[in-house]
């Protein structure tokens, strides 16, 4: 090849310029996260502002799925067990919120759902014990059992959790004065409560793809990705397999239950129907169409399901079927299930993975000319 | 002697055997996929309900009930063996994840299909035998003529695919494809076909038992399948994954203790007691109660 | 993991780009309407409602909101003199219901939402469906100042003018509704064991307390199903509970029942050899559904049943009225019921259409300026007496319930129903006395004809 082509310049101001940034993210990864976390948050809240209330509403539930799909993402991702009970888990985060406000109506918004983060955590530990025994297909089984149980559980305890009827929060989850007023009399009546609820979920979006980054690349995550991976060896290595599994159905329940918590104070209410079967079997969905073992991926897939419904009735409205016809109701499982089996068949990373992989492979000398000395 | 016939112990003895059939039958299909093939299928009962609309949607082109039994089953074995040949096959050497998913989503689209084709209200079937049940001095009795007939199909469904297996040409070809699959090759023995086979057999089975769960007073909807798939996998998994006689067994005993529950507790508890059940019994003793393979320890 | 300079600027591009189009695109966001009352303009007013068109529970009760949405049809074409033109938005929310395409964070809440967000804003919600759905929403549209007319459920929960001003329920609650029927039982079957069945919610419980607050105490107390488990397993789940009455030797049964509920318990009497004389809430006691699960042998059975408006064989003159407007009505239009007959007629599209009557006749009556505050007084302080219900609909500052009374009809066909008792009864939610209706509905107002 004779002469360098132009642009390769400008791909060397590129490189020089971005050089310190690659510096801190390798050396300092914990403080590269942080940075990147507070700077993706901001804008996000910023971007709260500009938006219109049904934006902010949607971008408020794909926060709060999106952490349900990540907390599976780590369990299934990171420690290769696959679980169809984590609607359930949610569900226990959604009823802790409802049941805490009603019996404790001046707890900061915070704290309860770290009380709802917890509650997860704990029916996870219940359920996570006797799953270490199990693999694959009988661990499957029995969180699907487990989800097909929950609704009963739920009317079991028809004092507290409300019966066929659910929950209602005490009082509505406002916004605060100076979110009003940063609005002004100008904005539509549903703005401020919106723009609140986006910005609550996420703030805990940010502060829960944080934690669990760091999560996933400590030594823990790395002795879980162990486990899934060979067994033997991680044994070797020291790594108790129980321990390991344990604590990744701890943790993937709490984010099932801390995403059901936030999704409580933006409808308000919770009921019971809503944890079932079809849910954890959707969550399983999202997880893998938007990729498995990513951050992207789990908000990938909280925005698909966000606008899932809309989306569904675009397709609906473009194609003249009947919109109250059989086959409009059902048009989103049959979309989830075929891209479900498309994805695993065709492209098992998801959307977020391939994109990883596609662009990825294009650098391989350039990574090379890139690492720095010290590292490999 | 009459006052023991109408007993409450023994009708829910009876209503218990009754539905336990049906239970049977999907472990049965369960565990033959297992031993086949080593995927625990979970699309299982959504493929035999779809199979079940396909045989009983030609009752309005006014076929005859049991016409439509048979299409229904030999429907549920085509698509058991569509279902193996295009997507299962791909699978094969691929992780322990994939299968498991895969089978989800096919669940779902077949569920939805279902909805989207037929709609979600459930059809009564033209079952021709009485949902009444026979009475003894004016009390009535566990049984009635449909759910003999329940019971009757099931255990020559499970006594014609226990003959297949035991006594056989095909039969001892398929146990051998799943026991020692290049020694079989060597030995003349077609093993892509046997788990073909093997999924169109326990396809078969598990669309027997859809019609039955169909016939029965509560119809046919895209749904029908749903609690009695899990039912069927926690009688699967507590006999062992690996044993018909197994699934047979404690199908049966899950549907007496499911019977017992609903009359003397609450239906409520149903599904946590097996949920219980299943956790117990996995913890004690995790490759099942009749399994004769060693644990699979962690 | 270092990746590659495409997928930097790539990320980079896309985060600038979205952010863009986010802003973009919420800087139209819709402002209120000029005159600022949301949802009122000079010529029209936006209203909607969040009902099953879709699931579960829609078999029949989607009717409900479409037979009121062709009133309002009805009344725009005909550009009434000082009434505006209606535009009613319904929105699916199938209530929220396990296996109809439905799942995730419930529905209700987004689709109403989803109705607040309509540009130009929502006036109110009228006639959306169901008891919790309806609780659900009911802060967030207090927060809003939106008024929530004519809940289609019989719940008690829509009688809270002090915590909820704009919230107004319809039809009378369970409890009246259960007086009346014990008081008639009281009389035609005394004697007899009664024994009863009803939902394990509010439904039952409200119809539980009104039977023995009219003086029917139930041989077997309060047995109750489980509407999430009936959804689960189908009409199998009934068949213990109705081995029960049959064990228990009852001669008349109460059924506190929804539609599918009621199809399960007689589908399984019938399976049982089980014939005891049915009383059945006017919630579940749709002659089709009844037809339907004792394969067309309805009308053998002689279900009893509470009625707020005519039977369909009523012959009283303004029974024979409405019911002609109605078939006008609803055969004109032709989307929500394409090749419509006066044999098609059911309840659940009566109910429907005298709601959008009730509205549309306090709409004339507002007049030309009003407020969602101002609406609401008037609704608190006139009596709509000429709409098809049997008794007259009438709110007060302290009572939002709705209709209080009606009579007893019975399953007469497969489509039919038969009074059985013309005298038309009231009462209150609570020790108050049935008594004979002071005044019933008569007449239709001349600009609706």
């Amino acid at each position: 090849m004779t002469g360098r082509h132009p642009l390769k310049g400008l791909g060397d101001v590129w490189d020089a310029a971005t050089a310190p940034l690659w510096a801190l993210r390798i050396r300092h990864p914990v403080i590269w996260r942080f940075a990147c976390s507070v700077v993706l948050t901001s804008l996000a809240l910023l971007g709260t502002y500009f938006v219109d209330p049904n934006t902010n509403y949607n971008m408020a539930i794909a926060a709060s799925m999106s952490i349900v799909i990540l907390g599976l993402s780590f369990l299934t991702g990171a420690s290769g067990q696959v679980s169809l009970g984590n609607g359930a888990f949610m569900g226990v985060g959604a009823f802790t919120m409802a049941i805490w406000a009603n019996h404790h109506t001046t707890t900061p918004i915070a704290v309860t759902l770290v009380i709802s983060l917890a509650a997860g955590g704990a029916v996870g530990l219940l359920i996570g014990l006797p799953a270490t025994r199990l693999r694959g297909p009988y661990l499957a089984g029995m969180t699907i059992t487990f989800a097909l149980a929950f609704p009963n559980l739920l009317t079991l305890f028809n004092s507290w959790t409300g019966g066929d009827s659910g929950l209602q929060l005490p009082t509505l989850v406002a916004a605060p004065q100076w979110l009003v007023d940063l609005l002004g009399p100008g904005a539509s009546a549903l703005a401020p409560d919106d723009m609140w609820y986006a910005d609550i979920c996420i703030v805990t979006v940010g502060i829960a793809f944080f934690l669990m980054a760091n999560l996933f690349s400590s030594r823990t995550g790395r002795a879980m990705r162990l486990v899934r991976d060979n067994e033997v060896a991680a044994e070797l290595a020291g790594v108790s397999l129980p321990h390991a599994r344990v604590l990744a159905f701890v943790v993937s329940a709490a984010y099932a239950g801390l995403g059901g918590a936030l999704a409580t104070i933006v409808s308000n209410s919770v009921s019971p129907s809503t944890y079932n079967l079809s849910l954890s079997i959707t969550i399983l969905s999202l997880l893998v169409i938007g990729g498995m073992g990513t951050l992207s991926g789990a908000l990938i897939g909280g925005v698909i399901f966000a606008y899932s419904g809309s989306g569904v009735t675009w397709i609906v409205n473009q194609t003249g079927i009947d919109p109250y016809g059989n086959l409009a109701t059902n048009l989103s499982g049959i979309i989830f299930g075929a891209l479900l089996m498309v994805t695993i068949l065709i492209a098992p990373f998801g959307i977020a993975g391939t994109t990883k992989m596609l662009t990825g492979r294009a650098s391989q000398k350039r990574r090379a000319a890139r690492l720095l000395p010290s590292r490999s | 002697m009459d006052g023991f016939l109408t007993s409450r112990i023994l009708s829910d003895l009876l209503y218990g055997v009754t539905d336990g059939v049906t239970i049977s039958l999907v472990a049965l299909s369960l565990v033959l996929i297992w031993r086949s093939t080593n995927v625990l299928n979970f699309a299982q009962g959504a493929m035999a309900m779809f199979a079940t609309y396909v045989g009983m949607g030609l009752l309005s082109y006014n076929l005859a009930y049991w016409w439509c039994v048979l299409i229904s089953v030999v429907a549920g074995m085509a698509l058991g063996g569509l279902v193996e040949r295009t997507v299962v096959r791909r699978l094969y050497g691929k992780p322990e994840l994939n299968p498991i998913v895969v089978m989800v989503g096919l669940l779902l689209v077949l569920e939805s299909t279902a909805a989207a084709i037929w709609g979600s209200t459930a059809r009564s079937l033209p079952t021709p035998f009485s949902f009444e049940y026979w009475q003894i001095g004016g009390k009535p009795f566990g049984l009635s003529p449909f759910a003999v007939f329940e019971i009757i199909a099931a255990v020559l469904a499970a006594a014609a695919i226990g003959a297949l297996f035991r006594f056989t040409k095909i039969g001892l070809q398929l146990r051998a494809s799943a026991l020692a699959p290049e020694v079989s090759r060597l030995l003349g023995v077609r093993v892509g076909r046997m788990l073909t086979l093997g999924w169109v057999l326990a396809s078969g089975v598990g669309a027997l038992a859809a019609v039955l769960v169909s016939s029965d007073i509560s119809g046919l909807t895209p749904g029908v399948m749903d609690t009695i798939f899990v039912f069927g996998f926690v009688a699967a998994a507590i006999g062992g994954l690996e044993s018909p006689v197994g699934a047979l067994v404690v199908g049966i005993a899950l549907g007496i203790l499911d019977a017992f529950i609903t009359d003397f507790w609450n239906p409520n508890y149903v599904t946590i007691a097996t949920l219980a059940l299943l956790v117990v019994v996995l913890m004690i003793r995790p490759q099942g109660l009749f399994s004769k393979r060693i644990a699979r320890r962690v | 993991m270092i990746g590659s300079r495409v997928r930097q600027l790539a990320t980079v591009g896309a985060a600038v780009g979205l952010s863009a189009g986010l802003v973009l695109t919420g800087l139209s966001v819709g402002t209120a309407s000029a005159s600022g009352v949301p949802g009122l303009t000079s010529s029209s007013i936006t209203i909607g409602a969040t009902v099953p068109l879709t699931g579960i529970a829609s078999p029949g009760y989607n009717e409900v909101a479409k037979a009121a949405r062709a009133v309002f049809l009805y009344v725009n074409k005909k550009h009434v003199a000082g009434l505006r033109q209606i535009n009613y938005i319904l929105k699916d929310d199938c209530y929220g219901t396990p296996g109809s395409g439905c799942t995730g964070v419930p529905n209700t809440s987004t689709q109403t939402n989803a109705l607040l967000s309509t540009p130009g804003g929502l006036f109110a919600t009228v006639g959306s469906l169901g008891t919790p759905t309806q609780d659900s929403v009911r802060a967030l549209l207090k927060s809003h100042g939106t008024p929530q007319l004519f809940v289609n459920s019989g719940s008690k929960d829509w009688n809270n003018p002090s915590t909820y001003p704009g919230l107004f329920g319809f039809q009378q609650s369970y409890e009246v509704e259960s007086k009346i029927l014990a008081k008639y039982m009281k009389t035609a079957y005394a004697g007899k064991k009664i024994c009863f069945l009803g939902q394990s919610d509010d439904f039952g419980t409200d119809g539980y307390q009104g039977l023995t607050e009219g003086g029917i105490t139930p041989a077997n107390g309060f047995a109750t199903y489980n509407v999430a488990l009936l959804a689960i397993q189908g009409a199998k789940y009934f068949t213990p509970l109705i081995r029960n009455l049959q064990t228990a030797s009852c001669k008349v049964v109460f059924l506190d029942t929804i539609p599918g509920a009621t199809a399960a318990a007689l589908g399984n009497a019938k399976a049982l050899g089980f014939s005891p004389q049915w009383v059945i809430s006017s919630v579940g006691s749709d002659p089709i559904t009844v037809n339907k699960a004792l394969k067309g042998k309805g009308s053998e059975v002689n279900a009893v049943s509470f009625a707020e408006f005519p039977a369909s064989t009523d012959t009283a003159a303004n029974a024979k009225l409405w019911k002609t407007w109605i078939v006008k009505v609803l055969t004109a239009d032709k989307a929500d019921f394409p090749g419509f007959t006066a044999a098609k007629l059911d309840g659940n599209m009566v109910y429907g259409a005298s709601f959008g009557v009730a509205f549309v006749e306090a709409l004339k009556a507002a007049g030309a300026n009003f407020t969602q505050a101002s609406f609401v007084h008037l609704l608190e302080t006139t009596t709509f007496n000429q709409t098809p219900s049997l008794v007259p609909l009438q709110y007060t500052s302290s009572n939002h319930q709705g209709l209080n009374g009606g009579y007893i009809d019975k399953v007469k066909s497969a489509s039919s129903t038969a009074v059985v008792n013309p005298t038309v009864y009231v009462t209150n939610s609570g020790v108050g006395a049935v008594t004979t209706a002071p005044s019933k509905s008569s007449g239709m107002p001349s600009w609706l004809k």
